[in-house]
């Protein structure tokens, strides 16, 4: 019991190191989508010269071999709560230029993305994050940036 | 009604001087006093760069509350009075309670699966091994 209560009160601090996986996606947000590119290309296949879609097949099967299992980042942190006045971890999950993003690049769950889409807009509302424009370089208030407990 | 829990955060402009924000809280709690609340929390963020532009300032002063009244009035109050004052260039106010049930729900539902989690995990593995022997 202490020592799940422990790893809850805990869980703000690895929040913070772990937090540049998903960004690093946010930075390129094309990446997903050009994977997906190929895969359009290979549906013309079957008319061209291709034949069967017999290579296509297997460049398809080394593909899933380097995609990485993602994670609901907040689900491995086991927060129950996403709080909107933590901009430092909402700003993960924000693109460039603030806008949200969507699950299949950053792995969270749909319930997670639910209460995350709340907070950032709240947010949005009192300034913390942008509505459009630059969410580089957003940190937390200045109050909640040590971990409690 | 039964009692509920507010988040309250207001926004200074940045030159504001410290007595004229400690006026605003005062305004604030007289507000709380009078209907029948209690403020929980004051905290002070500081100067803060806003992520946008407000009231022509690109920055402000964050000042956080929590509040805890049974008077929804109350909420209504306190922002027709932070609305007045001309120090404040942005306020939100947002009801925190049912969150903060949900979570304390969700956590105790954890607790509750984590404590039978090892006598689940010993239980399917001799029936694996007896498959594995049939087969």
């Amino acid at each position: 019991m202490s020592e799940e209560q422990k790893q809850v009160q805990s869980a703000p601090a690895p929040a913070r190191e772990g937090g540049d996986a998903p960004r690093r996606e946010g930075g390129h947000p094309a990446g997903p989508r050009r994977e997906g590119g190929p895969g359009g290309g290979r549906r013309e296949g079957p008319g061209g010269p291709g034949g069967p879609g017999g290579p296509g097949g297997a460049r398809r099967g080394k593909r899933q071999y380097f995609r990485k299992k993602k994670v609901c980042k907040f689900c491995v942190e086991k927060m129950d709560f996403i709080d909107y006045k933590r901009a430092d971890i909402l700003a993960q999950f924000v693109q460039e230029r603030g806008k949200i993003l969507p699950r299949r690049m950053t792995g969270v769950c749909a319930r997670h993305q639910r209460w995350l889409g709340v907070a950032i807009k709240r947010a949005r509302n009192i300034a913390l994050l942008p509505f459009a424009g630059s969410a580089a370089g957003v940190q937390a208030p200045r109050a909640l940036e040590a971990p409690k407990g | 009604m039964e009692e509920r829990l507010y988040d309250l955060i207001f926004i200074a402009r940045p030159a504001t001087p410290e007595e004229e924000i400690k006026k605003v809280i005062h305004t604030l709690e007289t507000a709380v006093a009078e209907k029948g609340g209690k403020i929980e929390k004051t905290e002070h963020w500081g100067t803060r760069k806003l992520a946008y532009k407000v009231a022509k300032h690109r920055e402000g002063i964050y000042i956080y509350q929590q509040v805890r009244t049974n008077h929804g009035e109350l909420v209504h109050e306190l922002e027709r009075r932070l609305g007045v004052q001309d120090s404040v260039i942005k306020y939100q106010t947002i009801r925190l309670d049912e969150e903060l049930k949900r979570q304390k729900k969700l956590s105790q539902k954890r607790e509750a699966r984590a404590a039978r989690r090892p006598r689940r995990i010993t239980q399917p593995v001799p029936g694996a091994e007896q498959q594995a022997s049939a087969n």
